[in-house]
């Protein structure tokens, strides 16, 4: 992780995470503000802040409390969810590419989903509880799968290979998931097509309490075994002669990262890049240690899926682009100049 | 804002402070929001039944496709029913708003459906609380699923007629003039939709017998031909007694849609009597037309193709689709 030469990171001032993570929480606020505001039908600031001191309109209060506040909310949370699966891949592989999406666990999850969606009819209600259930389990059997893969005895988990197996397993999941998503009719093939692009379609308070408290437990428990990602970004050897038990704790984070992401995916579906882009934009900004890297990938996660969504539903009113799509718009470029800057 | 001996506090510490910061302000939406939920829910359904003191009836509590309890107002004066158009407008009811994709609505309800605003077919929950519907009448369950239908419900109470009925406009009508108190309404339109059919067959086996006829859909270079039971296809086969071409009758049991996708080599073993064609690619050129396969299709050489506007009514269902279908058959195949 050297090669970052010239981060704001290395540049910074005595201070700088707090700082920053303070400053990135007030961009979180200025964005939620702005997405309240945004959507088919106008609602001015004061109207705003009239229904939220509790005295707009019925329909005002049913817009912003039961349409807008769980969007913006459940952006938050999943944009947090996969940055922060996305750095654990990253630091666990030591593979700067490696994110749910890349390593194929998002497409495992969202097969389960696609799965469940084709064989069991639309009218049955428990669904919104059992997707993450479903989507965990998943994410958990291609993680598993590729992990199972990639191990050598001799060598232990290759970066490489690890990646590029999840990208083998993602491609013949896709193509497994197209095969029954043909078989489907047309008005659940739309659902699944908006689903696979990343939408964030559950825009209900319900969906908000499916996933809180996955995102509530693992990414406190991924900061608190900050010190072990810390050790095992070393790699093996040095980690296991500075005398972390590199296996266990390993399928341990593997498992939060796994974990968080089948979660996000069954509320928002395949939204790649936020967990490639989030941890690179971090790491640049507030350095390699997972004790003030991860907070800053949750915030910094949340943040771009907000802006991301809310773009989405504002650019092309009144019909709405899926985040998912926003965020490959926005992140393709950025990426790729990330990529020029570290060559030269 | 931050003094120096906080300073020191190792960066867990304040990761952990951070953590709690978050999780308090996402705990104190989320207990927010349940009273507001509530709040805004009761007086959602109070509007209704404001209304409902001025009509002569009482709401009514039924049970739709999907077994929720729905309670439909006395006199609903604002409905929307996305793709159930026909069905309303052959009651005669003007909905709030009506169906629409990117690139267009049904046209051939645009006469009366004139001034009514569009709505992405989607339901953007933000674009149908801006219509304030009292009444919410839903086609199918797959189009309302994954908590779509809790989100309408809290806008209007919502039916979901379901796939079961909506696929047959007889008993979508009947269903629809139940709940909004036009049952009469519904019942003279399927009779005198029967009668006509009834009447154009007498005129068409005059002419042509019981000749074969196929539609075929054209769009964006593909053919797709209609199943037996539904759309023109029910017209067609099920109420003017025409015969369904062997490559409707061929298509396994269940691998059959509305509009089933065919190849131009298969099309060229197509036996049909007549070609009913509609073209949604007339502007882009529609070159298919000209290959050699095309042309040497049996209906095609003897030039019983007749060509049908995308904007016409062969490609919905309803009373007033099927109704303006028929004229379409009539004019073309009575001479």
């Amino acid at each position: 992780m050297s090669k970052y030469s010239l981060t704001p990171y290395e540049k910074r001032q005595p201070h700088w995470g707090v700082t920053l993570l303070s400053v990135l929480g007030l961009l979180i606020v200025v964005i939620v503000v702005v997405s309240m505001n945004t959507g088919y039908m106008r609602l001015s600031p004061s109207e705003v802040l009239h229904t939220l001191s509790g005295q707009g309109t019925p329909q005002q209060k049913l817009i912003l409390f039961d349409f807008r506040l769980p969007r913006i909310v459940i952006s938050l949370l999943v944009g947090a969810g996969f940055a922060v699966s996305g750095c654990i891949l990253q630091s666990l592989s030591r593979n700067p590419l490696a994110e749910p999406a890349t390593l194929g666990i998002s497409a495992g999850a969202g097969f389960a989903v696609i799965l469940f969606i084709s064989f069991v009819p639309a009218s049955s209600a428990a669904s919104i509880f059992m997707l993450p259930l479903l989507a965990l389990a998943g994410a958990g059997l291609t993680a598993a799968l590729i992990y199972v893969l990639a191990f050598r005895r001799e060598e232990g988990l290759s970066p490489t290979r690890l990646v590029l197996i999840g990208i083998a397993v993602a491609a013949g999941i896709n193509a497994f998931q197209l095969v029954l998503a043909l078989r489907l009719d047309p008005e659940n093939y739309q659902f699944v097509a908006i689903w696979m692009a990343g939408k964030i379609w559950g825009g209900d308070w319900r969906f908000v309490q499916a996933l809180l408290p996955w995102i509530l437990i693992l990414v406190p428990f991924s900061i608190y075994k900050a010190r072990v990602l810390n050790v095992l970004n070393l790699g093996d050897q040095t980690s296991t002669g500075l005398g972390a038990p590199v296996e266990r704790e390993r399928l341990l984070l593997l498992a939060t990262a796994v974990a968080l992401a089948g979660a996000c995916v069954s509320v928002s579906g395949g939204i790649g890049f936020v967990g490639l882009i989030g941890p690179h934009l971090a790491r640049r900004l507030v350095g390699p240690r997972h004790q003030i890297l991860l907070p800053a990938c949750a915030l910094i996660g949340g943040l771009l899926l907000l802006t991301a969504d809310t773009l989405g539903r504002w650019i092309l009113q009144p019909s709405e682009i899926p985040a998912g799509v926003v965020v490959a718009i926005i992140g393709a470029p950025y990426f790729l100049y990330l990529l020029a800057k570290s060559r030269a | 804002m931050v003094s120096s001996k906080t300073m020191k506090i190792s960066g867990r510490k304040w990761v952990g402070a951070g953590c709690m910061a978050m999780i308090l302000f996402l705990s104190a939406c989320g207990s927010n929001n349940t009273a507001d939920t509530a709040n805004s829910g009761s007086a959602a359904t109070t509007a209704p039944s404001a209304a409902a003191t001025t009509a002569p009836s009482e709401p009514k509590t039924v049970t739709d496709s999907m077994g929720h309890k729905v309670t439909v107002p006395a006199n609903p004066q604002r409905v929307l029913g996305s793709y159930l158009e026909d069905q309303l407008v052959t009651l005669g009811v003007t909905p709030v708003a009506q169906w629409s994709v990117a690139n267009g609505i049904q046209d051939y309800l645009s006469a009366e459906l004139k001034d009514v605003p569009t709505i992405s077919y989607d339901l953007p929950l933000e674009a149908v609380t801006s219509f304030a519907p009292d009444f919410i009448i839903v086609g199918s369950e797959s189009s309302v699923q994954n908590g779509l239908y809790d989100q309408l419900n809290k806008v209007a109470p919502t039916y979901v007629l379901g796939n079961e009925i909506n696929k047959n406009w007889r008993k979508g009508l009947t269903t629809i003039g139940e709940l909004l108190g036009k049952s009469a309404e519904a019942e003279q339109a399927i009779k005198n939709y029967d009668q006509k059919a009834a009447e154009a067959k007498g005129k068409l086996t005059g002419a042509v017998g019981s000749q074969s006829a196929a539609v075929l859909w054209l769009v964006q270079k593909n053919f797709f031909l209609v199943d037996e039971t539904q759309a023109s296809g029910s017209v067609l086969y099920t109420d003017l007694g025409m015969t369904p071409p062997n490559l409707v009758t061929e298509i396994p049991a269940d691998q059959k849609a509305a509009w089933n996708p065919v190849s131009l080599e298969k099309l060229s073993e197509l036996t049909a009597d007549h070609i009913f064609l509609v073209n949604s690619d007339k502007a882009e050129g529609s070159e298919i037309l000209n290959s050699a396969i095309w042309k040497g299709i049996p209906a095609v050489k003897a030039g019983h193709v007749y060509e049908l506007s995308s904007t016409g009514s062969w490609l919905y269902s309803g009373a007033n689709a099927n109704g303006k279908t028929i004229d379409d058959v009539l004019k073309l195949l009575v001479k």
